[in-house]
C-alpha cells in the first residue's frame, strides 16, 4: 500500500460534506450567537446609564425602567443562548452520529487482512475518543472562534470609547492569558498523553496477570507481582503529580492574570474617576466589559488546541476510511445469479498473507468432489486453516487458483459464496445475545423447527435442558457462560442452520469429549450427505472415515489418500496415528 | 434492572454508607485533607475580596478623592490576588497528592485481592470485567475524590461567603435578591431530574454502542462469513439512533437550564438596580454597596452551575465504587489455616485418600479417588478426556478445595499447610505454555531474581533451550512478544521445562502436550523430560504410550473414578487396561485394522 500523505484538502474532502449537511442549522446557531453577544454587550452599558443617573436622584419609575431594560436584554440573551446551544452543539452531535455510522459501514467492508494488523482497542479508541475530539472541534471550536472574535472586538471598541488610556493599561496582561492558555494547555495535553500511556501499561499488566493467573499461582509469584504492580503504580502517581503541578499553576495563573487586569482597572480607573476624566458609571461599565473579556481570551488559546487535536483526530479517522479491503467484488458480477453446488479445486495455489515475507501455501493442487468428504491434517502452522479460509474469501487468493464448481471464487457473488459455505473454527466468536439469537445469526428468519433441528444435530439438547431459560439463555460476552464444548457446538448449529453447500469444520470439536464428538460426527455424516464437507482435526479418530485425507506440511500437500492407504505408508499420517494411540485407546476403553 | 443493556440505572447520590466507605480511603491522609479544605476556604475568601475592595475604593476613596487610599487598596488587591494564587496552587497539589495516594492504596488493594481469588472465581468472571474494576473504576473514583468531593466545598464556601457578605452589606437588599431563589431552585429541580434521566440513558446507550462496536470489530470474521453485514449495521444503527436521541434530549435540557440561570441572575441584578437604586436615592446605602452587590451577584451563580455538574460526576463515581467494593467483599476462597504446619523442603510423598471433588454443586468430577506416590517415584495418569486427570493436579496444588477426603504431602494434610509453602514444593507444567511480556530470562526464572545469568543459562542448557535462545537476536534479553509468535510450539515447551527446573520443585506435575512437534524437537522434549523427573516425585498426565514405559506407577481414571492403580509390574500382572495399553506400545504394528476389531474390549469395565 503506498504511503499516504494526509493533507488538509483531503480532510476537507472527507469531512466537509458532513458539516455541510447541517449548514442551515449552523447558520441559525451562528446568528443566535451573534445576538447573544450583542445583548450581553448591552448589559454593562445599562449599568453605566443607571449608575450615572443615580447621583441625580431619579424617580423610582426611572430605575424600574432600567431594571426592565436589563431584564429584557437578559431575556434576549437567554433565548439566543438556547438558540446557539441547540444549533451549534446539536449539529456537532449529529455530525458525530453521521461519521460514526460511516465508520461502522466501512468497518463492515474491511476484511480480515486489515483486522489482523489492527488492534481492536486502537480502532475503538479512534471510533470513540477521536470522534469525540472532532465533535468538540466542530461544536466548541466553531463557538469559540465566532464568539471570541466578536466579543473581543466589540469589548475593546467599547472600552476604548469609555477610556482609551485605561484600555491600554488593562490590555497589558490580557494577551498573556491567551499565550499562557495556549502554552500550558499544550503541555497539559502532552503530559496527559504520558499519563494515558502509563495507564494502559497498568491495564496490560492487570490483563496479563489475570490471563496467566494459573502459572503465577502455581509458581507462587503473588508477592513478586504485587511488588511489580506497586512499582508501576508508583510511577503512575509520579506522572499524575507532574500533571497536577501543571494544573496547579494553570487555573490560578489565569485567575491571577485576569485579576491583574481588574486591578489596573480599579487602580488607574479609580484615579481617572477621582480626576474627573471618567464618570463612575463608565468605570462600572468598564469593569463589566473587562470581565467579559477573560473567557474569550482563554478561548483563543483553547481553540488552537481544539483545532490541533481535531485535525490529528481527523487524520486518524481518515486512515480508517481510506483503507481498502483486499477482498473486493466487482459490482457487475455481484448481480449475476449463481448457485454454488460444492465442487472444490485448488490449482497450483501459492499464498502468503498480506505483508508476510514467506509463502504459507505452496503449489497446492487437488480437488474435492461435490458432495464428498475430505480431511486436511498436519502440524500447527502447516497452513490448514489458511487453505480453507481462501474458500469463503476471508483472505484473497490469486484469481484462478481457488475454484468452486470450476469457477474462480472471485467470480462468484460474495454474498452467495459466503452464504453457501458454513465455516466453523476452533474458537468461534459468539455474540452476547441468547443462544437462539446466536443460532439464528446464521439464517435470519429461521423458524422454531429449524432451530430445534440444528440444536439436535449439534448435540446441544441435553445442555439446553440444564439451562433454566433453555434457548433464551444469554451466553454472555463472547459466550463466557458456556463451556468450550458448548460454544463449539453452538457454532456448529449456527453454521448448519444456513444449510451450507460446503461445510468446513476447522478443528471445530477440539473441546468436545470423545463420546459427544462421536455423536455429533454421526449426526453430521447423516445430515451432510450430499454436502461437501472438509474436516481439519488433530484427533485422527475423527477423520478416519472420510473419502480422502490430505496431509499438509509447510504449506504443501505431502501425502494424500484414504485412511487405509495412508496407514500403510511410512509417513506423517502413520506417525501421528501411532502417537495418538494412547488417547484413542483411552477413549475406546472408557466409553 | 436489565432494561437498558444490563446497565445499572439505580440512583446513588445519597448512599451514605458507600460514600463513607470511599472516604475511609482518605482517612490516612486526614491531616492533608483538612489542610486542603482550609486552603480552599482561603481561596474562596480571597477570590471574594475583589468586589469588596472595589466597594471600599468607591465609597471611601474615589468619592472623596483620596489618591493615597486608592494606592493602599491597590496593594491590598494585589496581595489578595497573590494569596489566592498561592492557596489555590498549594491546594491543588495537596489534594492531588492525597487523591493519588488514596488511589494507589485502593488499586493495590484491588490487585492484591484479585490474587487472593481462586481459579473458580476466574472461571466465572471474564478478564475484561476484572480489568475494568482494577483500572477504570478506580480512575473514576480518583476523579471524584480529587475534584468532586473537595471541590464541592469550594462551591459551598463561595456560596456561603457571598451570602454572608451580601447580608453584611445590606440585608434588606439581600432579601430582595432572595426573591429569585425559589424559581431558580424550582428550575434546578425540574432540570436535574430530567437531565439526570437523559444522561443516564445516554450513558447506557453509549456503553451499548461501544460494546456493539467492539463486538463487531472482534467478531468481524463471523459477521462477514455469515454475510450479516446489513443486519448488524441495522442493529447498530438502531442503538445509535437511541443514543443520539438521548444526547439531543440532554442537550435540550442544558440549553434551557443553563441560559435560565443567566435570566435569574439578570432578575436579581434588575432587582438590585430597582430596589437598591431606590434606597441609594433615599441615601440609605452607598453607591459602592450597590456596585459590590452587582459584582457579587454575577459570581453567585457560577457555583450553582458547578454543583449541578458535580452531581453527574458523583453518580458515575458511586456506581464505580459499588462495583469495586463488590469485588473487595468477595471473600478469599482458599484461606490459609490459622496455624499452618511449617514445611521448608518436602520429601515429596503424595497421597490422595478417598477424595471427592465437584467444581459445581454435586456434579462430582472425582469420586472417592485414592492413590499414593512415594518420594522420588513417577506416576502416569491416563484416562479419557474429561475423566478428571487435570483436576487431580489442580487439587494437589490446592487451587480448589475438595469436598470429602484428604490429600497429603509427606503425610501432612495439605489443607493444614500454608498454601504458598505447599505450592513452592510443586512445579506445574501445563499443556499450553503461557509466556509473560518481558525477556526470555525473566520468563525462565519468573520472580526468582536471585538466579543469575550463569545459573539460568545452565538450567536452559539442561532443558535443551540454550541453543535456540542463543540464536535469538538478543539472546536471553530477547523480549517475548504478545502471543509469543517468536517461538515455535516445541521451543515453548522446552522453555516451560526450564521454568520448572529453575523452580527446583520436590514434586513435578506435568500435563504432557498433545500437539505434535517435529521429530527432532520431540527427541529434545523427551530427553529434557527425563532430566526433569530425575530425583523428584513426578505426576505426569500422559498422552503418549512411550511415557508409560518410563514411569514407576500408573493411575487409570474413568469418569472420575480410579479404574486401576499400582506399579507397572502389578498392573501388568492384572492384565487390565494398562496391560493392553502396554502391549500396544510394544507392538509396532498399528496397521489399518479398525480398533474395534484389534482390541477385543467392549468389556469388563463395571
Amino acid at each position: 500500500m503506498p504511503a499516504f500523505r494526509s493533507t488538509l484538502s483531503n480532510k476537507i474532502k472527507l469531512f466537509l460534506p458532513h458539516a455541510l449537511a447541517y449548514r442551515r442549522e449552523i447558520a441559525i446557531g451562528v446568528a443566535a450567537l451573534l445576538l447573544t453577544d450583542l445583548a450581553g454587550l448591552a448589559i454593562p452599558w445599562f449599568f453605566k446609564l443607571a449608575v450615572d443617573l443615580l447621583p441625580q436622584k431619579p424617580a423610582p419609575g426611572v430605575l424600574l425602567q432600567y431594571g426592565g431594560l436589563l431584564l429584557s436584554a437578559a431575556a434576549v440573551q437567554g433565548v439566543c443562548r438556547f438558540g446557539w446551544r441547540q444549533y451549534l452543539f446539536g449539529p456537532a452531535r449529529k455530525i458525530e452520529f453521521d461519521i460514526l455510522n460511516r465508520l461502522m459501514s466501512h468497518f463492515l467492508v474491511l476484511d480480515k487482512a486489515y483486522y489482523q494488523v489492527q488492534k481492536v482497542g486502537d480502532l475503538m479508541s479512534r471510533a470513540t475518543n477521536d470522534l469525540r475530539a472532532i465533535r468538540d472541534f466542530v461544536g466548541m471550536g466553531l463557538l469559540i472562534l465566532v464568539d471570541s472574535q466578536v466579543v473581543i472586538l466589540a469589548c475593546l471598541c467599547l472600552m476604548v470609547y469609555l477610556n482609551p488610556r485605561l484600555t491600554l493599561y488593562c490590555m497589558v496582561p490580557l494577551p498573556a492569558i491567551s499565550l499562557l492558555f495556549y502554552r500550558l494547555s499544550g503541555s497539559v495535553g502532552r503530559k496527559q498523553q504520558i499519563v494515558q500511556a502509563h495507564l494502559s501499561k497498568i491495564t496490560s499488566m492487570v490483563q496479563e496477570n489475570l490471563a496467566g493467573i494459573r502459572v503465577l499461582h502455581a509458581f507462587v509469584q503473588e508477592e513478586n507481582e504485587k511488588r511489580k504492580f506497586a512499582g508501576l503504580n508508583g510511577e503512575y502517581i509520579q506522572k499524575n503529580l507532574e500533571l497536577a503541578r501543571l494544573y496547579g499553576v494553570f487555573t490560578p495563573s489565569l485567575i491571577f492574570a485576569i485579576g491583574i487586569a481588574g486591578l489596573m482597572s480599579l487602580w488607574i480607573g479609580g484615579k481617572s474617576v477621582i480626576a474627573g476624566d471618567m464618570t463612575l458609571g463608565s468605570f462600572v461599565a468598564f469593569n463589566g466589559y473587562l470581565a467579559m473579556l477573560s473567557w474569550p481570551m482563554m478561548g483563543i488559546g483553547y481553540v488552537f488546541n481544539l483545532t490541533q487535536r481535531g485535525l490529528s483526530s481527523m487524520a486518524r479517522l481518515e486512515e480508517i476510511l481510506l483503507a481498502r479491503p483486499s477482498v473486493e467484488t466487482a459490482p457487475d458480477r455481484e448481480t449475476s445469479p449463481f448457485r454454488v453446488e460444492g465442487g472444490i479445486a485448488f490449482r497450483g495455489l501459492n499464498f502468503r498473507y498480506p505483508d508476510a515475507r514467506d509463502y504459507c501455501l505452496r503449489d497446492v493442487h487437488f480437488e474435492i468432489k461435490k458432495g464428498s468428504s475430505a480431511a486436511i491434517i498436519g502440524m500447527i502452522g502447516a497452513g490448514k486453516s489458511s487453505l480453507v479460509q481462501l474458500l469463503p474469501r476471508i483472505f484473497e487468493s490469486e484469481r484462478g487458483t481457488v475454484l468452486i464448481d470450476g469457477v474462480p471464487v472471485q467470480d462468484i457473488p460474495l454474498r452467495e459464496l459466503r452464504r453457501s459455505i458454513g465455516y466453523v473454527d476452533q474458537e468461534p466468536f459468539l455474540f452476547s445475545a441468547s443462544i437462539r439469537d446466536n443460532i439464528v445469526f446464521g439464517q435470519l428468519g429461521a423458524g422454531e423447527d429449524e432451530v430445534r433441528s440444528v440444536v439436535g444435530l449439534a448435540g446441544l439438547e441435553p445442555d439446553l435442558d440444564r439451562f433454566p431459560d433453555g434457548l433464551d439463555t444469554m451466553v454472555g460476552e463472547r459466550g463466557v457462560s458456556l463451556s468450550g464444548g458448548q460454544k463449539q457446538r453452538l457454532a456448529l448449529a449456527r453454521a448448519l442452520i444456513k444449510k451450507p453447500r460446503i461445510l468446513i469444520l476447522d478443528d471445530a470439536f477440539s473441546s468436545l469429549d470423545a463420546e459427544t464428538e462421536e455423536t455429533v460426527l454421526d449426526n453430521i455424516r447423516e445430515y451432510a450427505r450430499g454436502t461437501t464437507t472438509i474436516f481439519i482435526a488433530h484427533r485422527l479418530s475423527a477423520v478416519r472415515g472420510v473419502d480422502r485425507i490430505f496431509v499438509l506440511e509447510r504449506g504443501t500437500v505431502v501425502e494424500q489418500g484414504t485412511h487405509s492407504e495412508l496407514i500403510r505408508r511410512d509417513g506423517y499420517y502413520r506417525k501421528i496415528y501411532k502417537s495418538q494411540a494412547l488417547a484413542r485407546q483411552m477413549e475406546i476403553f472408557m466409553q | 434492572m436489565n432494561d437498558l443493556y444490563g446497565e445499572d440505572l439505580r440512583e446513588r447520590y445519597y448512599d451514605w454508607n458507600l460514600l463513607k466507605r470511599v472516604l475511609f480511603y482518605l482517612q490516612p491522609y486526614r491531616g492533608l485533607v483538612l489542610l486542603s479544605v482550609t486552603l480552599l476556604f482561603g481561596v474562596s475568601l480571597l477570590n471574594l475580596a475583589g468586589p469588596y475592595l472595589t466597594k471600599i475604593a468607591i465609597d471611601d476613596y474615589i468619592k472623596v478623592s483620596n489618591f493615597a487610599g486608592l494606592d493602599r487598596i491597590a496593594v491590598l488587591y494585589v496581595s489578595a490576588l497573590a494569596g489566592a494564587f498561592a492557596c489555590q496552587f498549594l491546594q491543588t497539589l495537596v489534594m492531588q497528592y492525597v487523591g493519588q495516594k488514596a488511589m494507589f492504596d485502593l488499586r493495590t488493594q484491588v490487585f492484591s485481592h484479585l490474587h487472593r481469588m481462586s481459579f473458580g472465581f476466574f472461571d466465572r468472571n471474564p478478564i475484561g470485567k476484572l480489568v475494568t474494576r482494577a483500572v477504570n473504576d478506580v480512575e473514576v473514583l480518583n476523579e471524584m475524590l480529587t475534584s468532586g468531593i473537595v471541590m464541592v466545598f469550594n462551591d459551598l464556601f463561595t456560596l456561603a461567603g457571598i451570602a454572608a457578605i451580601l447580608i453584611y452589606l445590606d440585608w434588606r437588599l439581600f432579601l430582595a435578591v432572595c426573591a429569585t431563589f425559589p424559581p431558580l431552585l424550582l428550575a434546578t429541580a425540574i432540570f436535574r431530574t430530567r437531565a439526570r434521566d437523559a444522561m443516564r440513558k445516554y450513558r447506557a446507550h453509549v456503553s451499548a454502542i461501544n460494546s456493539s462496536l467492539a463486538e463487531n470489530l472482534s467478531g468481524m470474521s463471523a459477521v462477514q462469513t455469515f454475510a450479516r453485514e446489513e443486519e448488524n449495521y441495522r442493529q447498530f444503527l438502531d442503538i445509535h439512533q437511541k443514543k443520539l436521541g438521548e444526547d439531543l434530549r440532554a442537550l435540550r435540557y442544558n440549553s434551557i437550564y443553563l441560559p435560565s440561570i443567566d435570566v435569574f441572575s439578570a432578575m436579581g441584578i434588575a432587582l438590585v438596580i430597582w430596589y437598591g437604586g431606590g434606597r441609594f436615592v433615599q441615601e440609605e446605602i452607598q453607591l459602592g454597596v450597590l456596585v459590590a452587590f452587582l459584582q457579587y451577584l454575577q459570581k453567585f451563580f457560577d457555583p450553582v452551575r458547578d454543583l449541578a455538574e458535580k452531581f453527574n460526576l458523583m453518580q458515575s463515581a458511586m456506581t464505580s465504587s459499588e462495583r469495586i467494593f463488590e469485588l473487595l467483599d468477595t471473600p478469599e476462597q482458599l484461606p490459609n489455616p490459622e496455624n499452618p504446619r511449617p514445611i521448608s523442603r518436602a520429601r515429596g510423598k503424595v497421597e490422595f485418600k478417598n477424595v471427592w471433588f465437584a467444581y459445581k454443586g454435586d456434579d462430582y468430577v472425582l469420586k472417592d479417588v485414592s492413590f499414593s506416590v512415594e518420594a522420588g517415584e513417577s506416576l502416569a495418569i491416563v484416562g479419557a478426556t474429561g475423566s478428571g486427570k487435570t483436576t487431580i493436579v489442580n487439587l494437589l496444588c490446592r487451587f480448589y478445595d475438595i469436598q470429602k477426603g484428604e490429600i497429603f504431602l509427606d503425610g501432612i494434610p495439605i489443607a493444614s499447610m500454608n498454601k504458598y509453602d505447599l505450592r513452592r514444593q510443586i512445579a506445574l507444567v501445563q499443556q499450553d505454555v503461557f509466556l509473560f511480556s518481558g525477556n526470555i530470562m525473566d520468563n525462565i526464572r519468573l520472580g526468582n531474581v536471585a538466579l543469575g545469568q550463569q545459573e539460568v543459562e545452565s538450567i536452559a542448557q539442561t532443558a535443551h533451550s540454550h541453543q535456540f535462545i542463543n540464536q535469538l537476536p538478543c539472546r536471553y534479553e530477547q523480549e517475548v512478544r504478545e502471543k509469543g509468535s517468536l517461538l515455535s510450539l516445541g521451543q515453548k515447551q522446552l522453555l516451560s521445562f526450564a521454568r520448572a527446573l529453575a523452580f527446583d520443585p520436590r514434586v513435578l506435575a506435568l500435563d504432557e502436550a498433545t500437539s505434535s512437534v517435529d521429530t527432532e524437537t520431540e527427541r529434545l522434549v523427551q530427553d529434557a523430560l527425563a532430566k526433569l523427573v530425575r530425583d523428584r516425585t513426578s505426576i505426569i498426565i500422559a498422552h503418549r504410550l512411550s511415557t508409560l514405559k518410563n514411569v514407576d506407577k500408573v493411575l487409570v481414571l474413568r469418569h472420575g473414578q480410579v479404574q486401576e492403580f499400582g506399579t507397572r509390574r502389578q498392573l501388568l500382572e492384572n492384565k487390565g487396561i494398562f496391560y493392553r495399553l502396554y502391549n500396544l506400545q510394544m507392538s509396532e504394528d498399528l496397521g489399518d485394522i479398525p480398533e474395534e476389531k484389534r482390541i477385543p474390549l467392549s468389556d469388563p469395565l463395571p
